[in-house]
């Protein structure tokens, strides 16, 4: 049975090390004597190269007894999306209200149901947050629409 | 001043109130991550660097050491209650721990673990104090050439030690090294991979990474499977061992504290490592191997001992050498420059209160989780009460704010996330983490040693090999590279006959 993870796997790898040579290339590599800018990256990244070659000649030819079940994505999706919104809207909206917006959505996909509970450990964790980091240890966080709170 | 002088001056530090607390701040916090399955030491401290951002610097590593060697007295508690490792390092624990406590023996395995964790602890603090400005003088010597041997040796040390395919953690390393050259070239102060983007000029903030890759890489894999917990119902009485479990015990305490110690010192060392071979030793030299895994007290003692053992003396390459040797004494190292102190073999003569004051700290915070840790056992099991839940929404806030209050930008919190998702992939692929923070941080460092050697010898690769030091570095580096070829050989040797059987997996990796 092939593991198309670690195929998919070592291509990309591989694909992230062409990547770095070619920008390598474009910032000159120099030689041993003189390195240049692009000589440190051209190495780690013909390196990349090699290793992901071998990883992928390796699995081709060796295919594991068991691949693991790739998993349930639904969960993990939901949070990536939500990170994404939440970076898009920290410094708008707010330490505390993308808190509660994040919190209350990996509650949910966590199979928490009961909405008192959703808005509760939401609001609590991010204003309890918000209180300890900013008011008490002084680590300074967006206020957002909430510029009272600056 | 001689060495009891240096050790009493640093207990001077430690038993001042601040750093009591700060001791007893982290050994609590350590206890509780410990106990906690999904929430590692990396993660832990690096999640609570912000906090010590206006702390005093040895408060700061106080505390965050406490974190270290707390986590390793409470990762064994969910290994013999709950078969759950709370740390990768108590793995081990739950062969004969949970055994323990199915035949109700609950109690005498967690007060032999804590025991044993505390003379373990004790004896390498002990070991660590006379070994350690021995090691920092030796490291004066060190020049470019000897710094980018011994990188290179912690590096590859660091993926041969760390769980999993060698080959997959080469590949991590080789990433990470690559990410550690985004930003201004340290030489000739040329962008490089930074794509215009101004935020990228100083390079990706490591702590973020560190934070997406562990933390938010860690609830990431958890949100698919909603995790069911079951605390073991046992008597919890007579934590105390009894004279029988004492007269088995000792032997395998003192084995497992001298391995602990010896494999922590390796730079890529550590607790993990640590335990597996004390408890492979143990059961190698018990005269009945076969009652291994079956609830053995030794099977309990000995890993316990050694993975406190083998945490307190990874500080030895951090303090004397500057070379962090597993992700955890890696976010240490972070929160020393962030205080803008260089660990090294300067590190003794320029901040000796910070020095002996680390050292003494962990005497005391090792006597602290013991009269702690075993009356508080019951509070630690109520605390896996938790539900992961609430744990996952905590982990993801703190990491959120860790991340902004790095430079005060969104731009680190989305750094952190999408490291997050990488490492969830990552962990999803088995491509093990720590090689690669380690290298994001020691590739800096890594070229700018090899740029000054080369500039030193005019770019003759030679230099590396004619300063003895250098050499043995490299040879040893060589040695741990091919270690895996003759059982790959030996691998493919024997399969030769039995060609229609589908192959191990493993092989070179």
């Amino acid at each position: 049975m092939r593991n198309w993870g670690d195929l998919i796997g070592s291509l990309l790898f591989a694909l992230a090390g062409i990547g770095i040579v070619a920008e390598s290339l474009r910032l000159k590599v120099g030689k041993l004597t003189d390195p240049q800018p692009g000589f440190f990256p051209f190495v780690s990244g013909v390196v990349l190269i090699v290793l992901s070659l071998v990883l992928l000649a390796y699995r081709w030819s060796n295919p594991p007894n068991e691949v693991r079940s790739p998993g349930n994505f639904r969960g993990p999706a939901i949070l990536i999306v939500g990170m994404a919104v939440y970076v898009g809207i920290l410094d708008s909206a707010g330490y505390i209200l993308s808190t509660v917006f994040i919190g209350t959505l990996i509650l949910r996909v966590l199979g928490i149901r009961s909405w008192r509970v959703l808005g509760g450990v939401g609001i609590g964790l991010s204003v309890g947050t918000y209180l300890l980091f900013s008011r008490l240890l002084g680590i300074e966080l967006p206020p957002g629409i909430l510029t009272f709170l600056g | 001043m001689d060495f009891f002088g240096n050790l009493l001056q640093g207990f001077g530090v430690a038993l001042s109130p601040s750093h009591l607390f700060f001791a007893f701040a982290g050994a609590m916090i350590g206890t509780a991550i410990g106990v906690l399955p999904g929430l590692g030491t990396p993660t832990t401290i690096a999640l609570l660097l912000p906090v010590t951002y206006k702390m005093e610097p040895t408060s700061a590593v106080i505390m965050l050491a406490g974190i270290f060697y707390g986590a390793m007295y409470g990762g064994s508690t969910t290994s013999i209650l709950l078969n759950i490792p709370g740390e990768a390092a108590s793995v081990v624990t739950c062969l004969d721990g949970y055994r323990m406590a199915r035949i109700g023996r609950a109690g005498p395995a967690l007060g032999i673990s804590a025991l044993g964790s505390f003379i373990a602890g004790s004896i390498a603090v002990l070991g660590m104090s006379v070994v350690a400005p021995t090691l920092a003088q030796f490291a004066l010597k060190f020049g470019p050439a000897e710094y980018s041997a011994l990188i290179l040796l912690g590096l590859m040390m660091a993926v041969y030690l760390s769980e999993g395919s060698v080959l997959k953690g080469l590949l991590m390393l080789t990433l990470g090294i690559a990410l550690g050259t985004i930003g201004i070239d340290p030489v000739l102060g040329v962008p490089r991979f930074t794509f215009g983007i101004p935020r990228l000029m100083d390079g990706l903030d490591y702590i973020a990474a560190g934070m997406g890759l562990l933390g938010i890489g860690e609830v990431l894999v958890n949100l698919e499977t909603p995790e069911v917990r079951s605390v073991y119902r046992t008597s919890l009485r007579g934590v105390l061992p009894t004279v029988e479990d004492w007269r088995r015990c000792w032997g395998p305490i003192l084995r497992g504290s001298v391995i602990g110690f010896f494999i922590g010192v390796l730079p890529g060392g550590g607790a993990t490592i640590s335990s597996f071979v004390a408890y492979a030793a143990e059961k190698r030299i018990s005269r009945h191997p076969e009652n291994f895994g079956k609830g053995v007290i030794e099977g309990v003692a000995a890993p316990e001992a050694a993975n406190n053992a083998g945490s307190t003396s990874s500080f030895i390459p951090l303090l004397t050498l500057g070379i962090p040797g597993n992700a955890s004494t890696a976010m240490i190292y972070v929160a020393l420059m962030i205080h803008g102190i260089q660990p090294g073999p300067l590190l003794m003569q320029e901040h000796p209160h910070l020095f002996w004051g680390v050292i003494a700290s962990m005497y005391v915070g090792n006597a602290m989780l013991l009269t702690l840790n075993l009356p508080l056992i019951g509070f630690w099991v109520r605390l896996l009460k938790v539900p992961y839940s609430f744990l996952a929404v905590f982990i993801v806030t703190i990491c959120i704010v860790g991340a902004y209050s790095l430079k005060n930008a969104a731009f680190d919190v989305g750094v952190m996330m999408v490291f997050g998702v990488l490492g969830y992939f990552f962990r999803k692929g088995g491509f093990p983490a720590a090689p690669m923070i380690l290298s994001m941080i020691l590739g800096p460092m890594l070229e700018r040693s090899l740029q000054q050697a080369l500039k030193m010898s005019a770019g003759d690769l030679w230099i590396f090999a004619e300063k003895p030091i250098s050499a043995a570095l490299l040879l040893i580096t060589a040695i741990v590279m091919l270690i895996p070829v003759p059982k790959w050989l030996w691998k493919r040797y024997r399969s030769r006959p039995r060609a229609e059987r589908p192959q191990d997996e493993g092989g070179m990796e």
